[in-house]
């Protein structure tokens, strides 16, 4: 073996022994997970649930199977899958602080639970409760998001300067915004509840026939971020170095996009809005594996996005109590120093 | 004798470059572009800033169209490439500065390998030699695991050439690559540049403002004056005198003898000098450059100078003074001017 070939296997040594513990870490988090909430169970009942249901406490086998299992796997689909967005955002626009909804995806949901919440609630008086139960959020947000992607793929196809992209998203994300507060200027209390409950996020809300749609999803998002990593590689030079080595832009764009959208699109839809894990994943990321490659950046990315979210999700059952805190929350108060530090240390002249 | 005509690899025949706009409002930055570069020759493309340097090279590398004319890459129209074949072909270097961190010089070395590797980029035993090959060719083996973001602005761009070496392309294009370096990096950039043109046979076209290195190392110049694209080897672009169109109405000339660049001054004074060697000319250099004219009799000048190093003699008006270095010595004739 050639030198230069030795050299990087030593370099990738890092970065797959980073892989290795966190693919141990995330089980154990998993069960940790699983083991806190407000009704005490233990490590052997879980287990027990789990592994011989038989001879389970039909009670505990209910709250695990009902209710602490789909949540702790929402939590890993919506930490793998805010990350791997955050990922792609950062790098096809190569700013650090863009993040899963840089394209406007989760104000387009925000947009379609707001007409469903507070828009059918004023039409229909009242009966919002049935309306906006679960699917009718869902298909809601998952249309306003789609729209959003279409939007975005059609300018992206007609516009060759990447910064435009992101500065049209953004500007697309205000007006979206600014729709949706007049709704809720004029819509009622309860109503309005709905909504920003809506907005703080909630992991616990998913049911097991709601996961079935989810985890296809947001497995056809990372499935598509796993095909993009050698674009992913070449948009870190920019769009220039990307096309003078071959890379087709428009359609290499469109896989990032349609994979971002859908991720994002997805959790929006079923978890609402959830902040900051898609930005401070991606960076912790680059730090624990010393790499800018993707193909090793994005299985990492989707184990540690995943652990942050679990660990977010512990955090908001705050253990040893019968309360719990919004998991949106927590994300941000666990991914804003994060994102300060990523700030500062930019200013050493580092971009990504 | 006649030998046969090398292949052209890049030729433009009345090209116009610029940005096309909605009908009939293309703004056209060049027209009329006739030139080519044959296959081992290190083209350099000279001009002033704004002249259309990057926009000719940005149409030549296929990021944008050109506004009318043809540009032929190894005989064929560009318009006819598909990203990939022209990525086989020709490789880039923009004037763009890299800064990803956790980057390493290899994993930027083989991007290189871009066109050549599957779908997720597998890395196989040919493309290891040739990253290896590229990162030694530009003097760089053992720099394999540094971080891209931690080089020196000289290094990285290496890196940057050692990418497209790894590209293995018959033809590079550079956009000022030595633009942020300093004396001793420029000559060795531009000295890499014509090692790899003449002994690996592959065309190389940059564009650069400094044209002391330029005219040193490159084969061909494309020259952009504001008329016109002259062509030719530097020494023919001096002697007909092409050379010093680049500095219309400015105060800047090509020495043609010196074959270095002077500024006009103004002269208001005149000196004569006496004296021998290096110091004589560097006192000279230092007259001039305080707008004194230099004459030969010292009846037509003002004052009169002894050069005996390291002591100076100023006689003026019938005054005799004595200075031990230059700096002094221009310090009085400063007063002199006013």
């Amino acid at each position: 073996m050639t030198e230069a070939a030795a050299n990087k296997n030593h370099n990738n040594t890092r970065a797959i022994r980073v892989l290795v513990i966190l693919s141990f870490l995330l089980p154990l988090f998993f069960l940790l997970d699983l083991l806190i909430g407000s009704y005490y169970i233990t490590i052997s009942e879980i287990l027990k649930a789990i592994f011989h249901s038989e001879n389970a406490n039909s009670q505990v086998l209910l709250i695990i199977n009902q209710f602490r299992v789909p949540k702790a796997i929402t939590a890993i689909l919506a930490g793998a899958a805010l990350s791997i967005a955050g990922l792609q955002m950062q790098t096809v626009f190569r700013n650090p602080l863009a993040g899963p909804y840089i394209l406007g995806v989760s104000s387009g949901a925000s947009l379609g639970v707001a007409l469903l919440v507070l828009g059918t609630g004023g039409l229909l008086g009242g009966s919002i409760v049935s309306v906006a139960s679960s699917w009718g959020i869902v298909a809601a947000a998952w249309i306003g998001s789609g729209l959003i992607l279409i939007l975005i793929i059609l300018i992206s196809s007609r516009i060759k300067e990447i910064m435009t992209i992101l500065i049209l998203g953004l500007l697309i994300s205000s007006a979206i915004s600014s729709i949706v507060n007049i709704l809720q200027y004029f819509s009622n209390e309860s109503m309005l509840k709905s909504f920003v409950i809506w907005t703080m996020g909630s992991l616990g809300s998913v049911t097991n026939v709601q996961l079935a749609v989810l985890l296809p999803s947001v497995l056809i998002g990372i499935l598509i971020a796993f095909f993009s990593s050698k674009f992913l590689d070449a948009f870190l030079l920019g769009e220039n170095y990307a096309r003078s080595m071959g890379m087709n832009i428009r359609f290499a764009r469109m896989m990032v996009f349609l994979s971002t959208a859908i991720l994002a699109g997805s959790i929006t839809a079923f978890c609402g809005p959830i902040g900051f894990i898609g930005i401070a994943v991606p960076h912790i990321a680059r730090m624990a594996l010393q790499t800018a490659k993707h193909s090793l950046l994005v299985p990492a990315t989707i184990l540690i996005g995943a652990l942050m979210m679990l660990v977010s999700d512990i955090i908001s059952q705050l253990p040893g109590s019968e309360k719990t805190l919004p998991v949106n929350s927590v994300t941000a108060l666990l991914g804003i120093p994060i994102v300060i530090w990523i700030i500062i240390r930019n200013k050493n002249s580092n971009r990504l | 004798m006649i030998h046969q005509q090398p292949e052209k690899i890049i030729e433009l025949a009345r090209t116009s470059v610029g940005y096309k706009g909605k009908a009939k409002s293309d703004k056209v930055v060049k027209s009329d572009i006739s030139v080519y570069a044959l296959k081992g020759e290190l083209v350099a493309i000279i001009g002033e800033n704004g002249v259309g340097k990057s926009t000719l090279l940005r149409t030549i590398a296929g990021f944008q169209p050109p506004i009318s004319g043809d540009i032929r890459i190894c005989g064929k129209p560009i318009s006819r490439y598909r990203e990939k074949d022209l990525a086989l072909l020709m490789s880039f270097v923009s004037t763009e500065i890299i800064r990803v961190s956790n980057l390493s010089v290899f994993d930027l070395v083989s991007l290189g390998r871009y066109p050549h590797t599957n779908w997720f980029g597998k890395l196989l035993e040919e493309d290891m030699n040739m990253i290896e090959e590229a990162i030694s060719s530009v003097g760089l083996r053992g720099y394999e695991n540094r971080m891209v973001n931690h080089l020196s602005d000289g290094e990285r761009q290496k890196v940057m050439i050692a990418r497209t070496l790894a590209q293995n392309t018959d033809i590079i294009v550079l956009d000022e690559p030595t633009a942020f370096l300093d004396l001793s990096n420029k000559y060795e950039i531009v000295h890499i540049l014509h090692r790899l043109a003449s002994d690996k046979g592959k065309t190389i076209l940059f564009s650069t403002h400094d044209l002391t290195t330029a005219i040193a190392e490159s084969d061909r110049l494309w020259l952009m004056l504001h008329e016109s694209v002259e062509q030719g080897a530097p020494e023919d672009l001096i002697l007909n005198g092409n050379f010093n169109a680049i500095f219309q109405n400015k105060n800047i000339y090509f020495d043609q003898e010196k074959g270095d660049f002077r500024i006009l001054k103004q002269t208001k004074l005149t000196a004569c000098v006496t004296g021998e060697g290096l110091p004589l000319n560097w006192t000279i250099k230092a007259l001039v450059r305080n707008g004194f004219e230099v004459v030969d009799s010292a009846n037509q000048s003002t004052i009169q100078i002894t050069v005996n190093y390291p002591h100076w003699t100023v006689t003026h008006l019938a005054e005799l003074l004595k200075f031990d270095s230059l700096l002094s010595l221009c310090g009085y004739l400063k007063g002199l001017e006013n």
